[in-house]
């Protein structure tokens, strides 16, 4: 039970805990210093005491919103994949791609042997960590991903390149780890890609996790669920983030047929809206997801990272549901 | 035997440098109410003169408007039609890119035309051909979410319906001036039994084509098993991605072709080189089997999933291949 592995870590975590996946929308002084940066009109020093501002606001906005699990925000980073690739060595950082839409990301290129220097992520988890007394969760962007996502000029395979990148990521778990972060999230988005890639990102993932002292979360988003599940399920983690919403909730029935022996962590808004959930909505979508799966195991946030949403529509979308989630604990108290 | 260059269908229609962020900028200040509509079909005219210039400067002869308009490959024409309303993102086969489900709420009615337009633009700026795309009823259907009780389960006749309101995009099109209509139907290669469904809606769809030639395009897939009932297509010519298979060119070998073939030998997914001697060794194999006066040399898929910088120079390595392919024959 994963429940169990919560305490185990010291972890109480109230019934039907809220958390976020990942990324907020940065406030308008940040993008104006990240712009600025860019243009080397302003120095690192100067973008940072910015990236920290934007991340205590949202650390705070959390802590009073009445989030039980909380992120950073991802205030320091861009794109998922690219924030990676810039600060670990073997990668050029390539040009613009389309992800949808009017969205675009850097896509990295592999061009030598990928190597993890120095930790990346602690000292924001550290400078998080600080200012709640509530846990914060620490977030990567799994192996299998940053290969599919990045091109490679290095590699002679698919295999042989997530392999490397998974080696380099664990120590950026193992420093996460040693940083005091117990909740791990390793984002997988791109793992519904190939199905039968599937047994490689498993692979990937149990180099990343294999004897770590922390309860693992992997977040997955937009794919073709029904052609990996329940072969999902294999994966090395503890709690399966899933983005449900978006996709009209079809992932239940799957659920319901095949129950996880995994906590999940049910995305009740849809992140590329930018109209807000009725709360009615979302206590529908709850008492869906209560009726398909043990409350024990159930988790709720958004869809995705927030990043593409205003300040303002991300903070609707995330008390909608604390609200929500606040009723259905009242009804169903555990 | 000539090999003509063309566009596989999309081109990035933003790039690193400043001026080639303009249709990005025009968009975000039009979702914000910046900017007026008219400001924002400006940007895209723009933007599409400006990939045609990148792709005739390359070489290449018969350009496409890069699919500049376009959201997303599936719901951009899907959603226009009556009853069907754009739904979730999901990824678009092994990419990582996004389109919008289109979500039918019953059957699917052609209302007014998309494509008409795009090909007026693009000839507009054009002093070559132009093809015109467009993602086919198949795979349309297949990428659908379907919430008509009627179609739910009925893949062949959402299929069908999706293709007579295609058939009118096709007619407006040719009428526009497209020379050749590009149908992509990637997902026949990975549901390989539908391809009799594939074959009755393109029939739909050529009755309409008026002077321009139809071209049945794959790619994502392996098309060597298929590669003789593609013969039997009520197509003129046939689109071929070569990256994922190693018995395609067995294939086209053995079997010959008497319809235009688009070899898609120049990986559009990569921005590792393309190695030119695999390119020859295939033209070697491919070309004397072929029985028209012309094939196609193009990218393996549209090119947006590649940087400006690099779609561009894949054009330029289309050109230069030819170059010295056909200088090597004498």
């Amino acid at each position: 039970m994963s429940r169990e592995r919560l305490a185990e870590l010291g972890l109480s975590l109230p019934l039907l805990p809220v958390t976020s996946v990942g990324s907020f929308p940065k406030p308008g002084y940040l993008k104006k210093a990240r712009s600025e940066y860019a243009q080397r009109k302003i120095t690192q020093e100067e973008l940072e005491q910015e990236e920290e501002r934007a991340t205590r606001f949202w650390m705070e906005w959390q802590d009073e919103a009445g989030i039980d699990v909380l992120v950073d925000g991802e205030m320091y980073r861009g794109d998922m994949v690219t924030f990676f690739a810039e600060t670990m060595r073997g990668f050029e950082i390539g040009g613009l791609v389309r992800s949808y839409g009017n969205r675009y990301y850097h896509k990295p290129i592999i061009v030598r042997e990928v190597e993890w220097v120095q930790p990346i992520t602690t000292e924001w988890f550290r400078f998080a960590q600080s200012l709640t007394r509530k846990p914060v969760k620490g977030m990567l962007t799994g192996p299998y991903t940053v290969m599919d996502w990045s091109f490679d000029e290095y590699y002679d395979s698919r295999r042989e390149a997530t392999l490397a990148i998974a080696a380099q990521i664990r120590k950026e778990v193992e420093a996460l780890a040693e940083a005091g972060c117990r909740i791990i999230q390793i984002d997988e988005p791109a793992i519904s890609v190939r199905p039968e890639e599937l047994p490689l990102a498993i692979e990937a993932m149990q180099i990343c996790t294999q004897g770590i002292e922390a309860y693992f979360i992997t977040h997955i988003c937009y794919g073709n669920f029904e052609r990996i599940y329940p072969g999902l399920l294999e994966l090395p983690v503890h709690n399966l983030d899933l983005e449900l919403s978006n996709s009209e909730l079809d992932m239940l029935p799957l659920l319901a047929e095949n129950p996880p022996d995994k906590d999940i962590s049910f995305g009740l808004v849809d992140v590329h809206s930018r109209d807000v959930e009725p709360l009615e909505v979302v206590q529908e979508r709850i008492g869906m997801a209560l009726e398909a799966l043990p409350r024990e195991r159930l988790w709720f946030d958004p869809d995705c990272g927030l990043k593409t949403r205003t300040i303002e529509e991300a903070q609707a979308k995330l008390e909608v549901i604390v609200s929500a989630v606040r009723a259905a604990r009242e009804q169903a108290p555990g | 035997m000539r090999l003509v260059i063309t566009n596989n269908g999309s081109y990035p229609r933003v790039g690193d440098r400043p001026q080639e962020q303009r249709l990005r900028k025009a968009l975000s200040k039009w979702e914000k109410g910046r900017i007026s509509e008219q400001d924002l079909r400006k940007a895209e005219r723009l933007t599409i003169a400006e990939v045609i210039r990148e792709q005739i400067a390359a070489g290449v002869e018969l350009v496409t408007d890069g699919q500049v308009r376009w959201y997303d490959p599936v719901s951009h024409l899907a959603c226009a039609l009556e009853n069907v309303r754009p739904g979730g993102l999901l990824r678009f086969f092994d990419t990582n890119f996004f389109f919008r489900q289109p979500v039918v709420e019953g059957e699917p009615r052609w209302v007014r035309s998309v494509l008409a337009e795009d090909v007026r633009t693009a000839l507009d700026s054009s002093t070559r051909p132009v093809k015109a795309m467009l993602t086919g009823p198949y795979t349309t259907a297949r990428l659908s979410i379907v919430n008509a009780p009627e179609l739910a389960g009925d893949v062949r006749r959402l299929t069908l319906l999706f293709a007579e309101a295609y058939a009118r995009e096709v007619e407006a099109a040719a009428k526009a001036g497209a020379k050749v209509i590009q149908v992509d139907e990637p997902m026949l290669l990975q549901t390989p039994g539908d391809v009799g469904v594939v074959r009755e809606a393109l029939g739909v769809l050529a009755e309409c084509r008026g002077e321009a030639q139809l071209s049945l395009t794959t790619y994502f897939g392996d098309a060597a098993k298929l590669y003789g009932d593609f013969q039997d297509m009520p197509v003129d010519i046939i689109g071929l991605d070569f990256t994922y298979s190693e018995d395609l060119v067995s294939n086209i070998e053995m079997v010959g072709s008497s319809k235009v073939l688009a070899l898609g030998l120049v990986n559009g997914r990569t921005t590792r080189p393309d190695d030119p001697e695999t390119i020859f060794r295939a033209l070697d194999r491919i070309l004397p089997r072929v029985s028209v006066d012309h094939c196609y040399l193009t990218s393996s898929c549209g090119l947006e999933y590649l940087p400006r910088d690099r779609a561009r120079r894949k054009l330029e390595l289309m050109t230069s291949l030819r170059f010295r392919y056909m200088r090597g024959k004498g």
